[in-house]
């Protein structure tokens, strides 16, 4: 297997996007992305999109290749649930290190706002288990409350130590100018915040979020398109049952744990040397658990750690200094595009907002409920 | 919306409880699979589940997916029914009664129209209450509706 470098990021901001086509949004991202490389044009495009059939939309690869001046490269879409970019991002990884092409443009894009909340939260949950889960109404949010419940009677976790992950992602956001929600909120926000499926409030969520981000990948031979190319040194992906019901335990997601275990590997690093990531925190509780199948915490202990104050600048690992799904936003297929590309921006020392610096980052990007998880390990 | 279609393949399943045993190591699973999630041996043979077990967790909705409105509040709970685990509508019940650790039996109740206009019958769960009529009338009767 070939070295695989990105050379070129691009971001939108993150929000309600309806001034912009689906294709006029994965294009700003693109263009940012190929300056970013020197103007050099990909060979091919891999596209991570969850629903982009809300617009009414598919084949979006195409699309997207033939609005940004790409007509001819190859490409098509990966899909992973909320962890499309990250199946996006495995495939480009591919792409290159096996030798197949040079140069792979990586797109996330998600448009969540063209279709009224009710047909939106509906497709959301076309994550979950269609025929067994799906058939009794449940949202995406209920699936979640459902771990949440489970996890904080087992381990004894109070209402206020959830609280605090989402105090700190705002704070966070509130320097990065891409991000969804740049104000400063309190724990009494979040635990005062309306119920949306019994325990998960809204403070709890991520919101509703368009957006698009693109990297380019590219092999040694290129590598020197970037004055500051940073390496993917490793990457994971797992896959757990769509389904709860036949988890072995219900507030554990083995998938997460598996694909950091690879990623690590593959990299040669152990978890104590990443300085930062960006994790999948979708609501308060996957944050937690994700810090636990990472490594960054022991089972149960993921909350009390961060409402001791663990895990913001200074600490290491800092975690989400974007501000996370949570405040920077999910726009959901492009969110693992936008978790890479802020680690390789902090490992460059160019992101725009809080900067945390550092020699090693990873980035966990999850689909469904810890379903289809990909974690990416970056190297300065 | 859900589809005719599903509701028939389904039929069996959704009223009887039926999940998968594995004929080598010995896992029960719900929903039934096609190899075991533990051994991946396709050596399965499907079992009815037990109608009785208790709620392991439970959300209450007040805002359910899109056909699910009448619903609200929807209270929905993963249920221990001896090895398996079934998530499932809590029916009977108020939200601020549920518990975890409650109780719960299975009852065949109409849910959600499909998108043809068919009302189908589901497994739902409602509180362990000694003086209701017993389960096998409730389903007759159900059935027969």
């Amino acid at each position: 297997m070939r070295d695989v470098f990105i050379v070129g990021v691009g971001l939108t901001e993150v929000g309600k996007r309806v001034d912009v086509a689906l294709r006029d949004l994965a294009a700003e991202a693109v263009v940012k992305a190929m300056e970013d490389a020197g103007n050099e044009k990909p060979e091919a495009i891999v596209v991570g999109n969850m629903l982009s059939s809300l617009v009414e939309q598919e084949n979006l690869a195409a699309l997207i290749a033939d609005h940004t001046g790409l007509r001819g490269v190859s490409g098509f879409k990966a899909e992973g649930a909320c962890g499309s970019g990250g199946a996006a991002l495995l495939a480009g990884y591919s792409l290159v290190s096996s030798g197949l092409f040079d140069k792979v443009l990586v797109v996330g894009i998600e448009k969540l706002h063209e279709r009224p909340t009710p047909d939106t939260a509906r497709g959301l949950a076309y994550a979950a288990d269609a025929d067994y889960e799906l058939i009794y109404g449940i949202s995406f949010a209920g699936l979640n409350a459902l771990v949440m419940r489970y996890y904080m009677d087992k381990h004894n976790v109070t209402r206020e130590e959830m609280a605090h992950w989402a105090v700190m992602m705002h704070e966070n956001a509130y320097h990065n100018p891409y991000a969804q929600l740049r104000k400063k909120i309190t724990l009494e926000t979040v635990i005062n915040s309306p119920v949306i499926a019994d325990p998960v409030r809204l403070f709890d969520s991520c919101p509703l979020s368009d957006g698009a981000a693109a990297i380019m990948l590219v092999s040694e031979k290129y590598r020197k398109l970037n004055d500051t190319p940073v390496k993917v040194a490793g990457i994971g992906n797992a896959l757990d049952s769509p389904d709860l019901s036949s988890r072995f335990e219900l507030d554990r997601f083995i998938a997460a744990k598996l694909s950091t275990e690879r990623a690590l590997r593959m990299a040669n690093v152990s978890i104590n040397d990443v300085d930062v990531a960006e994790i999948h925190d979708a609501y308060s509780i996957v944050a937690a658990i994700s810090i636990e199948e990472i490594g960054f915490a022991e089972r149960g202990k993921a909350p009390k750690l961060w409402a001791e104050g663990r895990f913001r600048p200074g600490d290491k690992p800092v975690l989400n200094p974007s501000g996370g799904l949570k405040a920077r936003g999910h726009p959901v297929g492009a969110t693992g595009v936008y978790q890479v590309a802020e680690i390789a921006m902090q490992l460059r020392g160019d992101f725009p907002g809080l900067k945390v610096g550092g020699e090693v980052g990873l980035a966990q990007n999850i689909g469904g409920v810890g379903s289809n998880v990909t974690t990416v390990v970056l190297r300065r | 919306m859900t589809t005719i279609q599903r509701i028939w393949r389904l039929r069996n399943r959704l009223i009887r409880l039926s999940g998968t045993k594995c004929q080598d190591c010995g896992l029960v699973t719900y929903p039934p699979k096609a190899a075991c999630p533990k051994c991946g041996s396709r050596n399965l043979i499907e079992i009815e589940l037990p109608r009785e077990g208790e709620v392991l967790t439970y959300t209450v909705l007040n805002v359910p997916i899109k056909g699910f409105e009448q619903y609200a509040p929807l209270i929905i709970a993963i249920i221990k029914l001896g090895e398996a685990k079934v998530l499932a509508q809590l029916t009977d019940v108020k939200p601020e009664e549920v518990r975890v650790g409650m109780k719960v039996q299975a009852t065949i109740r109409r849910t959600a129209p499909t998108l043809d206009g068919v009302v189908p019958y589901v497994v739902k769960f409602k509180p362990v209450r000694g003086e209701e009529a017993s389960l096998k009338e409730r389903e007759a009767e159900a059935l027969t509706a």
